[in-house]
């Protein structure tokens, strides 16, 4: 049920998230960030999850952009799970009828 | 400052006022804890999507609790996964913690050190959040500690508890739903991500890193086999955020 590299890698995860949560409190408590690191501490999360899925930003398949595209307009105005449905239901519709 | 007007009108509708500083928190936090399970339930059928069992999973977002870091990595998964790549994108995804520890670091030295290691385990988004504005009202209102540990933790708990269960019950309906979903499952990933980044934002300008971002893990994922698209664009994205810091 538990395989040895998930764990491994499930024990890092753990291990780094742990050292973010103490880190800022043990070792920034007394000195101030330069604007700099902030600016970029402030954008890598955004970075980090346009990255992951710029892979669909170039699908091949016109049918996955375009149901990429419809899931961008829900997101921006509906909450989690309607953007979801919303996003899966018009990616297996335009799949089936676009090809 | 909503949820003073929540906390005063629950008080009011309720009988029974909260009477502990851990039930302030765990009612303050239920809005936000609601908002939690559909990510929950998500991640856990998608993790179970890619092989994780309803084991690891719980094992998963117990140790690690941080919901941003365990989308990313559920999304790079293999079999056998990336380690380094996971614990690097994780580092990347979790480092405003460090702000955040940061910023609370004030509010925190009345409390020894073994308190401070174990309720930092707990801190995420919301819960900093709520218990760091909490503070900050009380300070405004003159309490010499103004930070409540409790109420921290009434919220936090009551986070933690959920994350694991919605995860690990999105983990065991994940196989069960396998079937029936068909194509447009993969659609999921940018959906949620999408969500994630709209809670993000910051207007235009804030969001150009991420354009910058974009572009180049997109070009790299075009270019070159492998994940380096995710820490190419990364790099974009903070290498742009750095120059825009810079002229200012």
């Amino acid at each position: 049920m538990i395989d040895l590299t998930t764990l491994g890698a499930i024990l890092l995860m753990a291990l780094v998230t742990y050292l973010t949560r103490i880190g800022g409190y043990f070792f920034l408590r007394n000195r101030s960030l330069s604007p700099r690191t902030s600016a970029m501490m402030e954008a890598a999360p955004g970075c980090v999850l346009i990255s992951v899925i710029a892979p669909y930003f170039v699908a091949k398949n016109p049918a996955d952009l375009l149901a990429l595209a419809l899931t961008l307009a829900a997101a921006t105005r509906f909450s989690l799970l309607p953007t979801v449905i919303i996003g899966v239901v018009s990616a297996a519709l335009l799949r089936h009828f676009m090809g | 400052m909503m949820n003073t007007v929540q906390a005063a009108a629950a008080e009011q509708v309720l009988p029974i006022r909260p009477r502990s500083e851990f039930w302030r928190g765990a009612l303050d936090g239920m809005p936000v804890l609601l908002g939690v399970v559909p990510f929950a339930l998500v991640l856990g059928t998608q993790a179970a999507h890619k092989g994780l069992s309803a084991l690891e999973v719980p094992l998963m977002t117990g140790l690690n609790f941080a919901g941003g870091s365990e989308f990313a990595a559920i999304a790079l998964w293999t079999s056998p996964p990336h380690i380094l790549l996971i614990a690097a994108i994780t580092f990347l995804v979790n480092s405003r913690h460090l702000l955040m520890g940061a910023a609370l670091a004030p509010f925190l030295q009345h409390l020894p050190r073994r308190k401070v290691f174990a309720a930092l385990f707990l801190m995420c988004d919301e819960s900093w959040a709520l218990a760091f504005a909490d503070a900050k009202r009380r300070a405004r209102q003159g309490v010499r500690t103004p930070f409540s540990l409790p109420y921290y933790l009434g919220i936090s708990s009551g986070l933690y508890l959920a994350w694991i269960c919605f995860t690990t019950m999105g983990a065991m309906l994940g196989p069960v739903l396998g079937n029936v979903e068909s194509y447009g499952f993969h659609m999921a990933f940018p959906a949620v991500f999408l969500v994630l980044m709209r809670g993000m934002w910051q207007g235009m300008c804030a969001a150009l890193p991420w354009l910058m971002s974009l572009i180049a893990a997109a070009t790299t994922y075009v270019l070159l086999p492998g994940a380096w698209y995710v820490p190419a664009g990364t790099l974009a994205g903070l290498t742009t955020a750095y120059f825009m810091a810079g002229k200012k």
